[in-house]
């Protein structure tokens, strides 16, 4: 299980390097997609060996729906309602980003080996966690369109997902719905705001909204 | 155990009547069903509250709902800013011409569905679900702000959105990393995040991993807190929402966010045997927000955001009690009551000014405190008491936590704390000067306040007075208690 | 003895057939005959019963450019091992070498391009040099990894260290450095996508503008350098991907020999269904190939 696992965690970074590489919104968001569904998987794999239980099931279903299925289906009639392809101009451009990115991975390698933190038997899995949610950072400061911005939230979610799998082994169930439902809920919220701010301004650029001052 | 079903209907009722409020069909009724609802809850609470100072804290849902002192002090806060920003709700939005019933509906509803949220947050014993409670107020009152939309409250409200959602998802990152702290303690899988658990084991918790834990929920939840440097979204937000928003903004969801961080303080203190190290992280971000926020309000035309950066700065004053410890602790407990109190009663004269005047220049309002005696005059001593003038309470606390800082002899915090204080008392000053006295520039519209703006007026402004004068005994008990929780009493 | 021999003289003799390979795979993707597969050879002969042509602005670096780009690959031809047995020249450390026989090659193309004075050779010489820049990064760190993945500083070694027991072990690492390799041997050997081969327009041409004024045996030597370029970049890639070190030699021949041509189908393939990336793109590419490439070296020093 454990090379499946690796092998997971490789695809994770694999996507997020896609996402900061690519400027077309419509495939910036089947990346986020495909990442949530492939963690979604992660609970499966990680308890594969003590047996599934209903409970696990049951939450993986619901975060690769919410992940995989509602998000993207929230984000693509966004994009569609607020009428724009791609991102234009990122204030760090796409090949400077991927390097970024990887050295996001660099240092969560390293802070990983410095931080006195539970280490799991499959290694890889704090270190891209904490990439995951460097580069949903990165993606948040470094893009312009709101739509973009909510991608980053969504990684950096997905990140926080993984570290929690990994720190805590059994958080009661309310509380992960309780999570997922948060994470949903902020998105709906966000790409209505979204909506709201495409109707108003004509554009969706988060950085031309700058009117608010001192 | 008779007294753990008024958790729930705590909980039940706000999150009811919130629905409710989606089938009411005229403004005016939403707004008056809204008084009702939250006067109705704050009674609850108040019964909630008055059995946790009597006998002992209160659990509730196998102990995922726990109410004690420090909570229960928090609760009666809440609902008081409640009940008073409600009663001003309806005297601001009937002024509106706006205030379409599809808007006042989905006013009322998030309105209640926030004091739902914020109530989560208080009663919960389970730090996983006190992170949804702040999640779930941070959505909820996003919509708030743009009750009206225009770009710029749009714009506040995505910087909101943003900023508080990225902050939040750090807190959470901590609440999982204090989860993993308690891994050496051998806690139960459905005990792990229970408060009332990690504070028996606290001193059993992996102190490395909990003290990494705790930058990240300072970090994340002093976002929300308005702790400077992560405070750029809320002169914002408080801006550009509707007066009552602003003052529940101001008033209690940033302590709803404090009261997070005041949660985890005992933990980190315990598990480090009492080095102090969370304490003093605590004073640093509250020193940095007294001057940043001094340094803005010299600055600053407009009268909500004057009262924005003013919450910066109460905020890292109450964070600077904290940190200072011992008597500092009561002194910041004391402080909150006041500062939710005279920031209530800020954004009220400040809004209702703004809808007389047209605008939020404090230039324009010159003189305000003469052309509409009532609201110009609450905004001017408002101000007053805001910036520490004597005999308010908010002078009184400012001066225990000095007196706290100087037992202490922690003179290098005295001195910043005095010098903030200092710039914002001469800079507020000038704009209150002006609003008092200077010549009328405006043209105001007439004010026709009845016997209940009034009364929002003198209400708040008497408790601050009396409490500045005087502080009963039993005042000083609840407090005490409350201060004890975050000090690490039992 | 035979081994050596055949690991020197088959490059020599197949490398322009790899080119007749592709274009026959692209000729029957499209639905068309296509050119003979020896067409090179062809072309090569012709080319070189040919007199040359100088300008009178060029000067002996014009002449020597060609020369020393064929003495240069050739040589690393002699490094790179086939059929995973050793190398003609090998020491530890060769990879490096290798790179910089690669590297001269290059750098006497572009002055050559440079010193004929022309704008369009000189603005393909300035794309040459900016692309490799970043494909050169992407291809020693891809090396990089695999040589700490086999303990191992030379390409015979790297090579015949790789086994299926390794691809079992780190499939992640390996398919990374892979997937960066197969990207610099598309740019190195001005392929599509990142290179038209078959363009007419000199504004979009990299390497092909670049020799537009060579003529008669210089050109000869410029279109069979790079096919034997191609050749040793390509069987470092096959090798890697395709370990069979565990059969017998002539097994292990074929094997490779098989995977060369499946690659030249490989790229015909890609040319068939891809289009060649703006300019602007190119170096989005090739970062991703220094991504890939870095990647695959984290995960390898990860490995306890």
């Amino acid at each position: 299980m454990n090379e499946l696992i690796d092998a997971l965690m490789v695809l994770a970074v694999l996507l997020n390097l896609r996402l900061l590489g690519s400027s077309r919104l419509a495939s910036c968001i089947r990346t986020v997609a495909i990442e949530g569904i492939a963690l979604g998987l992660l609970p499966l794999l990680l308890a594969w060996n003590q047996g599934l239980s209903g409970r696990l099931v049951f939450l993986a279903v619901a975060s690769i729906v919410t992940r995989g299925v509602v998000f993207p289906w929230v984000l693509l009639r966004a994009q569609r309602n607020a009428n724009v392809q791609r991102e234009v101009q990122p204030f760090i451009n796409y090949p400077l980003s991927i390097l970024t990115g990887v050295l996001t991975l660099v240092l969560s390698l390293w802070l990983c080996s410095r931080l006195p933190l539970p280490q799991a038997p499959q290694m890889l899995l704090i270190p891209v966690a904490m990439s995951t949610i460097l580069v949903g950072l990165l993606v948040i400061v470094s893009r312009r369109l709101a739509i973009s911005q909510v991608l980053g939230y969504i990684v950096m979610e997905n990140g926080i997902y993984v570290l929690g799998l990994t720190l805590v082994q059994d958080i009661p169930a309310l509380v992960e719905l309780g999570v997922l439902l948060d994470a949903f809920v902020a998105v709906f919220v966000m790409s209505i705001v979204t909506h709201q701010i495409s109707r108003e301004f004509d554009h969706i650029d988060a950085d031309q909204m700058d009117s608010l001052k001192g | 155990m008779t007294v753990s079903w008024l958790l729930w209907i705590l909980l039940i009722l706000p999150a009811a009547a919130g629905g409710i409020c989606l089938l009411l069909r005229s403004a005016r009724v939403v707004l008056l069903f809204v008084i009702a609802a939250v006067a109705g809850t704050s009674a609850v609470a108040a019964a909630a509250a008055w059995s946790v100072f009597a006998g002992r804290p209160i659990f509730a849902g196998a102990e995922w709902l726990y109410l004690d002192a420090l909570s229960a002090y928090h609760l009666i806060l809440l609902h008081a800013v409640f009940v008073l920003s409600s009663v001003y709700a309806f005297f601001y939005f009937t002024r509106e011409r706006s205030s379409g019933p599809i808007r006042m509906r989905r006013f009322g509803s998030l309105w209640l569905g926030s004091l739902a949220a914020m109530s989560t947050v208080l009663i919960s014993n389970n730090l996983g679900m006190v992170w949804v409670g702040i999640e779930a107020s941070t959505l909820l009152t996003a919509f708030l702000i743009c009750t009206h939309v225009s770009p710029s409250s749009l714009e506040a409200t995505w910087k909101y959105l943003i900023m508080c959602s990225v902050g939040v998802a750090f807190a959470f990152i901590g609440t999982l990393l204090v989860a993993a702290a308690a891994a050496p303690a051998k806690l139960a899988a459905s005990d792990v995040l229970l408060w009332t658990h990690l504070r028996e084991a606290a001193g059993s918790l992996n102190p490395a991993i909990l003290k990494t834990g705790f930058i990240f929920l300072l970090v994340g939840y002093g976002t929300k807190t308005g702790l400077a440097p992560m405070h750029n979204w809320l002169p914002d937000a408080h801006s550009q929402a509707p007066a009552p928003v602003s003052a529940i903004f101001s008033g209690f969801l940033l302590n709803t966010a404090l009261y997070c961080i005041l949660r985890y303080v005992p933990l980190v203190e315990i598990a480090t045997g009492g080095s102090r190290w969370a304490l003093e992280l605590l004073t640093g971000f509250g020193a940095l927000s007294i001057v940043i926020a001094g340094a803005f309000i010299i600055f600053q035309h407009d009268a909500k955001r004057l009262l924005a950066y003013h919450s910066v700065e109460h905020m890292g004053i109450i964070a600077l009690g904290v940190g200072l410890g011992g008597f500092g602790t009561f002194a910041a407990m004391f402080h909150v009551m006041n500062h939710s109190l005279c920031k209530s009663l800020g954004f009220f004269s400040a809004g209702r000014l703004g809808q007389l005047y047209g605008t939020h220049d404090l230039g324009r309002m010159a003189g305000a405190a003469r052309s509409s005696p009532v609201w110009g005059r609450g905004f001017l001593l408002s101000l007053l008491a805001l910036i520490g003038a004597a005999p308010f309470a908010i002078f009184m606390s400012e001066f225990q936590i000095l007196k706290a800082a100087a037992d202490r002899g922690a003179f290098v915090v005295m001195a910043i704390f005095l010098a903030g204080a200092a710039i914002v008392f001469v800079g507020a000053l000038r704009h209150a000067v002006g609003v008092a006295w200077d010549d009328p520039v405006g043209q105001p519209a007439p004010e026709n306040a009845g016997l209940g703006e009034k009364l929002l007026v003198i209400v708040p402004l008497a408790i601050l007075l009396v409490f500045g004068l005087w502080m009963p005994d039993c005042l000083k008990d609840v407090l005490n208690r409350a201060a004890d929780v975050i000090r690490g009493g039992l | 003895m035979t081994q050596i021999l055949v690991n020197i003289l088959l490059p020599l003799i197949l490398a322009p057939l790899l080119l007749g390979v592709i274009n026959r795979t692209k000729a029957v993707l499209a639905g068309r005959t296509g050119q003979p597969l020896l067409q090179l050879y062809f072309d090569l002969w012709k080319l070189l019963h040919k007199g040359a042509v100088y300008s009178r602005t060029t000067s002996w670096v014009f002449r020597a450019g060609p020369m020393v780009g064929l003495a240069a690959i050739l040589t690393a031809s002699a490094i790179v091992p086939l059929g995973e047995t050793s190398a003609p020249l090998h020491f530890a450390g060769d990879l490096i070498l290798l790179a910089y026989l690669l590297g001269l090659a290059r750098f006497f193309t572009v002055i050559a391009a440079l010193d004929t004075g022309s704008a369009f050779e000189g603005m393909g010489a300035s794309r040459e040099v900016t692309f490799s820049a970043l494909a050169e990064p992407a291809f020693l760190l891809g090396l990089a990894a695999l040589a700490r993945l086999t303990d191992n500083l030379s390409l015979t070694g790297i090579l015949g260290g790789l086994t299926w027991h390794t691809w079992a072990a780190s499939a992640p690492e390996l398919a990374m450095a892979a997937a960066a390799m197969l990207i610099v041997f598309l740019a190195e050997n001005a392929r599509i996508p990142v290179d038209d081969p078959n363009t007419h327009l000199e504004l979009t041409m990299i390497h092909e503008v670049m020799v537009l004024d060579h003529s008669g045996p210089d050109f000869a030597f410029i279109l069979y350098g790079s096919s034997v370029k191609m050749w040793v970049l390509g069987a470092i890639l096959v090798q890697a991907v395709l370990p069979a070190s565990s059969a017998g030699y002539e097994a292990r021949l074929a094997i490779c020999l098989a995977g060369m041509f499946a690659l030249a189908v490989l790229v015909g393939v890609i040319e068939s269904v891809m289009a060649r990336l703006r300019m602007i793109r190119v170096p989005q590419l090739l970062v991703a190939a220094i991504a890939f490439s870095l990647l695959a070296i984290i995960l390898v020093l990860r490995r306890p």
